[in-house]
């Protein structure tokens, strides 16, 4: 048979049995796409890696941190990961402007992949492996579990006469539960969004019912901790200049906007933008308005002189770039519980609202060409 | 788990392109701008309010628009109407005209305090923020009429209105009165003072527009039933 280039033709061969031997009689030729025979790999996902190979790569990379080290010259204890960017920068130059195609020595994270689930007679481990779902379905028996003992807990107490209602819920601080796709890395398995949601509702029946406190441990390991958010704001420094006065800088950017502001602790309220007064640069009164919205809002107006650089963009996203940079420059001068107020009240967040693109086949972002009937 | 939380946090995901979006994620919260709400202290909240605070501890919140500051000039309604106003995002003239608006309803009244004898002097309301939000308010319908298909016909059913949606129809009403039916040699501001002093006395076009809608919906009171929502 022969291949072509653009399909592959397979010859189906025929046997026949002809005065009791086999003779080849009929082939018909199909013609098959190599596009068919081809594995989709898109399809397949991820790659999937088992421990034992996470371990043994893990392995390779510390005895290969070692080499480079001492091929450094450096000591292999204290080689920690930018050393070793630095060592396969100076030992494989690359002048390729794609940085992720340059040659690298790191630990990817290896989605962890199930073992094999089954024994050598082929009976499978868990009596659950059937189910298709088997970590899902034992971590629902379980909390099912739980919630019987509780009950369990709750009929002894009643009979003993000492039972009462509100008692003994759990507390469980700032905290949120799992994300769907935090729960699918613990089991190691996808779960739809239906199964998300029966386990978040079983979950918050089980927090509901009385003598819960029981199982806090439990339900703890579903739970991850809120941090505050105000604890994520860079407080520019305050430096102190010859005079003596303190002074803090700070830059904000909106829509193409760029501003700088240095705020200075005078006690006159001057204000400059690029050179001119304020007064001249922002002729409109909402421009000017925004400029002391923070400043107002802490009750410090006469107090600070600014001395501002805006360029880019139009009049409002000037004054726009320039209140978040007031904003952040006044940070440095105030209190945690002052900065936490800026922030709700949405001084701190750069605007993420830009321009939107034209689209193809439209007239403008959003505005579609006259439909014509015909 | 930091790659989802900060998928959360960040104010916009790429790639997901829907119709209606915003910037910002759906966890991000109103910003608060008034200073009063920051200066009353903890045993003045009622359980809700401290949930509330709690939250926006933890929540990103969004920016504040540049409408908006927490001077005292500043006003949410007045704000909406001069959006509201504003053509082809002309925001100065909106404005301008909503200022002159508020300077002529001020002079208006101070002539008619100064001509007053004694004992009208006081029933005359001078303050012109005053006088647009009474004049808003009694421009505002308590129901809406919504078409509703029944049967192959429609009928004008009469429905409960949100509060947004009653401002917004006093204010589309004022605006379009303005704009249409008076004179066109007079100026913007000029027939928006008169319109909303006639208002505020309960008289003028807008109010007869609010009293015709209110009929109506007593009129096809017998389809209420229509409503399913």
């Amino acid at each position: 048979s022969f291949t072509s280039p653009t399909h592959m033709s397979r010859f189906i061969w025929y046997k026949n049995k002809v005065c009791g031997k086999n003779v080849v009689l009929l082939s018909r030729q199909v013609c098959v796409s190599s596009a068919l025979c081809r594995k989709n790999l898109a399809a397949a996902g991820p790659e999937k890696f088992t421990v034992e190979y996470i371990q043994k790569q893990v392995e390779e990379y510390e005895i290969g941190k070692r080499h480079l080290a001492n091929m450094m010259g450096e000591d292999p204890e204290n080689f920690t990961q930018e050393d070793i960017d630095r060592s396969i920068t100076y030992l494989f130059p690359s002048g390729l402007f794609e940085k992720t195609a340059r040659p690298l020595m790191k630990l990817i994270h290896f989605p962890l992949h199930k073992a094999v689930q089954w024994g050598a007679d082929g009976r499978p481990f868990h009596f659950l492996f059937y189910t298709g779902k088997q970590s899902y379905y034992s971590l629902m028996h379980d909390l099912y579990g739980k919630i019987l003992k509780i009950e369990k807990h709750q009929d002894r107490l009643r009979a003993k006469g000492l039972f009462s209602q509100d008692s003994q819920l759990i507390s469980l601080g700032p905290s949120r539960w799992l994300t769907k796709e935090e729960l699918e890395l613990l089991l190691v398995e996808t779960i739809s969004t239906h199964d998300y949601d029966r386990f978040i509702k079983l979950m918050e029946h089980m927090l509901g019912m009385p003598y819960s406190s029981t199982e806090e441990e439990f339900v703890q390991r579903y739970r991850r901790l809120l941090e505050a958010q105000s604890l994520k704001q860079l407080v520019p420094l305050l430096e102190k200049d010859e005079n003596g006065v303190a002074f803090s800088t700070a830059e904000g950017r909106r829509k193409t906007s760029d501003s700088s502001v240095i705020l200075r602790d005078c006690g006159s309220g001057h204000i400059t933008v690029n050179g001119q007064d304020y007064l001249q640069y922002f002729p409109v009164l909402q421009d000017r308005e925004q400029l002391m919205f923070p400043l107002q809002f802490m009750g410090v107006l006469g107090r600070f002189n600014l001395e501002c650089k805006v360029s880019g963009g139009g009049r409002s996203s000037q004054a726009g770039a320039l209140r978040l940079a007031i904003s952040r420059a006044l940070l440095s001068f105030l209190s945690e519980g002052d900065g936490e107020a800026m922030r709700q009240a949405g001084l701190l967040t750069p605007d993420p609202r830009v321009r939107e693109r034209k689209k193809p086949g439209q007239e403008g972002a959003r505005r579609k060409f006259t439909w014509k009937k015909r | 788990m930091a790659a989802s939380i900060s998928g959360l946090l960040k104010p916009w995901t790429p790639r997901v392109f829907l119709v209606r979006w915003s910037r910002y994620n759906p966890y991000y919260l109103e910003p608060e701008v008034s200073k009063e709400a920051y200066s009353r202290p903890e045993t003045e909240l009622s359980a809700e309010e401290k949930e509330q605070r709690e939250l926006k501890a933890l929540r990103p919140i969004k920016a504040a628009t540049s409408g908006v500051s927490s001077s005292v000039f500043d006003d949410p309604v007045i704000s909406k109407f001069i959006n509201m106003m504003m053509e082809h995002g002309n925001k100065v003239l909106a404005r301008e005209i909503m200022t002159q608006t508020l300077e002529n309803i001020k002079k208006k009244q101070v002539e008619k305090y100064h001509k007053a004898s004694e004992g009208e002097r006081e029933a005359i309301e001078c303050n012109p923020y005053a006088i647009f939000h009474q004049a808003l308010e009694n421009c505002k319908p308590v129901v809406g009429l919504a078409s509703i298909q029944k049967g192959g016909k429609y009928y004008q059913v009469p429905i409960p209105l949100t509060d947004n949606r009653r401002r917004f129809l006093a204010m589309k009403w004022m605006i379009t009165e303005c704009r249409d039916n008076k004179h066109r040699r007079t100026h913007m501001y000029e027939k928006l003072s008169q319109e909303l002093l006639a208002a505020f006395g309960k008289e003028g076009n807008v109010m007869k527009k609010k009293y015709e809608l209110h009929k109506m919906a007593e009129a096809n009171r017998a389809y209420a039933h229509y409503r399913w929502w």
